[in-house]
């Protein structure tokens, strides 16, 4: 009898603390506010992020790729040597970018750009889009540049007998089928990206991670603005590989 | 019956090397309009190569090619406007699997400013009714057969109103009981008149249908004669091994 009382007495003091703490982490003096607020924080700098990855990545896979098939393909009908000469021009800044971007630690290129190179700008928030979109860039472009390399080279050669040029060719068949291959890839980049963003408390960002760090730091109590904060980001995560999902079935779709 | 119509192309001392290896090894002929020409060989021979220089997909090493009195070869040419009037069929179809059917047709008329979308739509309902794929016109290519991908194909490069036609093996990929649907359009092209140069395996084509052919070997045309005289009375070495092979 005495131990199914003592039980119910520890379940009952488990949960009386698990109240205590949880008003403690989130309510007392709206410590919630510091996730919501990390949340908007971390939300901007991946969405941004995002985009600079995008813009760029693909420009950047567009010089690489251009470059791997010009001589071939004689797309630039050899017509111009300045033309390629650029074009070798900026394959090999992209190459040289990827070289650093890939070789060295985000938390590494987050504090340089921060500290050395934006050192006079104090939104740390630009900062970090910047970091990060010029980090995913990278990422991206090689992914792209994967997916516009996995195409036929047929493909290709149909779109310019034709007789569409470069561009339109790779706009109207290259590229639509690319994204469709990558966009598993890519989606996965995003994932990390977003999850990346993490480390903006390197530069006293307060985004999600920081908030519910500066919660601990408060409460003494770990476990639930950590649980907190992680299951924030797996409900992100899953919402994301959702949206994604659903776009690769569309776009399936429209060829079977 | 050979066509004496005006030169449409005129090749001349045309090579091609990869690096070291030498594909074509100055080839000079010419290509009236109406003709239909046949190109045969071994395999290697170079034929592939040839054809694919005349729409530049093949950029040559020397020689020149002169299309409707422009050299194409030359760097200053826009090749774009050339190729709009070299229509070019493919042994894999390379038809694009992200547009319809008759999106494959209509795209090129429209991006290149040919013709409005309403113009490209109805020339594409014509040619796809002429070879009776009219009902297939949503359908994408990974729902058609091999014979009517390579139809899809040919009209694909017909609705730019080409003034001549390049098939590089338009048959090879397709299944045997598929290959007569296609030679019947092809047929029918040359019977309307269309110049066209058709690198083959099909002996029967050529000789039923080309007005000449030629034997390519080591880079070199070895033999160019009207189909009788072709394949009834070779009389280069290597040609009359090759035919004993084939026929």
């Amino acid at each position: 009898m005495s131990t199914v009382r003592q039980i119910m007495s520890t379940v009952r003091q488990w949960f009386l603390d698990f109240g205590d703490a949880f008003h403690q982490s989130f309510i007392e003096d709206d410590r919630w506010l510091y996730l919501v607020q990390g949340l908007g924080n971390t939300l901007i700098i991946a969405l941004f992020a995002v985009v600079i990855g995008i813009v760029l990545g693909f420009l950047i896979a567009i010089v690489r790729s251009t470059y791997d098939r010009e001589g071939k393909l004689n797309s630039l009908n050899g017509k111009h040597k300045f033309l390629n000469g650029i074009l070798k021009f900026l394959n090999g800044i992209c190459k040289i970018y990827l070289t650093v971007i890939r070789g060295t630690p985000m938390v590494v290129q987050l504090l340089i750009i921060y500290y050395v190179i934006l050192v006079s700008v104090n939104n740390k928030i630009f900062v970090a889009v910047l970091a990060f979109g010029l980090n995913s860039a990278a990422y991206v472009a090689e992914i792209v540049r994967s997916g516009i390399m996995s195409i036929d080279v047929g493909q290709f050669e149909a779109g310019r007998s034709l007789g569409m040029n470069y561009s339109q060719t790779m706009v109207n068949i290259i590229m639509p089928q690319a994204f469709k291959n990558v966009l598993p890839a890519l989606a996965n980049e995003f994932i990390v990206l977003l999850k990346e963003t993490s480390i903006s408390g390197y530069i006293g960002l307060s985004d999600l991670t920081r908030g519910g760090d500066i919660i601990r730091s408060v409460t003494y109590q770990p476990l639930l603005p950590l649980l907190a904060v992680a299951a924030i980001y797996l409900v992100l995560v899953m919402l994301l590989s959702f949206g994604v999902g659903r776009l690769e079935r569309r776009l399936r779709n429209n060829e079977r | 019956m050979s066509v004496r119509g005006e030169v449409l192309i005129s090749v001349d001392s045309l090579c091609k090397s990869f690096g070291e290896q030498v594909v074509l090894n100055g080839i000079t002929t010419e290509i009236r309009k109406g003709e239909v020409i046949a190109i045969i060989g071994p395999s290697g021979c170079g034929k592939s190569t040839f054809l694919r220089s005349l729409n530049l997909l093949e950029q040559p090493t020397g020689g020149t090619i002169t299309f409707e009195g422009t050299d194409i070869t030359d760097k200053s040419v826009n090749i774009n406007k050339m190729r709009q009037k070299i229509g070019m069929v493919f042994q894999h179809f390379n038809l694009f699997p992200n547009h319809t059917i008759k999106g494959n047709i209509m795209l090129a008329p429209v991006k290149t400013g040919l013709m409005s979308k309403e113009e490209a739509s109805r020339r594409a309902d014509e040619l796809l009714e002429r070879v009776g794929l009219l009902d297939r016109a949503d359908a994408y290519p990974s729902q058609l057969s091999g014979g009517q991908k390579q139809r899809v194909a040919i009209v694909r490069a017909l609705a730019m109103n080409p003034d001549v036609m390049l098939f590089d093996e338009p048959t090879s990929a397709l299944d045997p009981e598929m290959v007569g649907e296609v030679l019947e359009l092809m047929k029918q092209l040359a019977k309307d008149g269309m110049t066209m140069v058709v690198v083959t395996h099909e002996m029967g084509f050529a000789r039923e249908v080309a007005n000449r052919v030629l034997f390519i070997d080591d880079g070199q045309i070895r033999e160019e004669n009207t189909p009788a005289e072709f394949f009834g009375n070779p009389k280069n070495p290597r040609l009359r091994d090759f035919l004993s092979k084939v026929l």
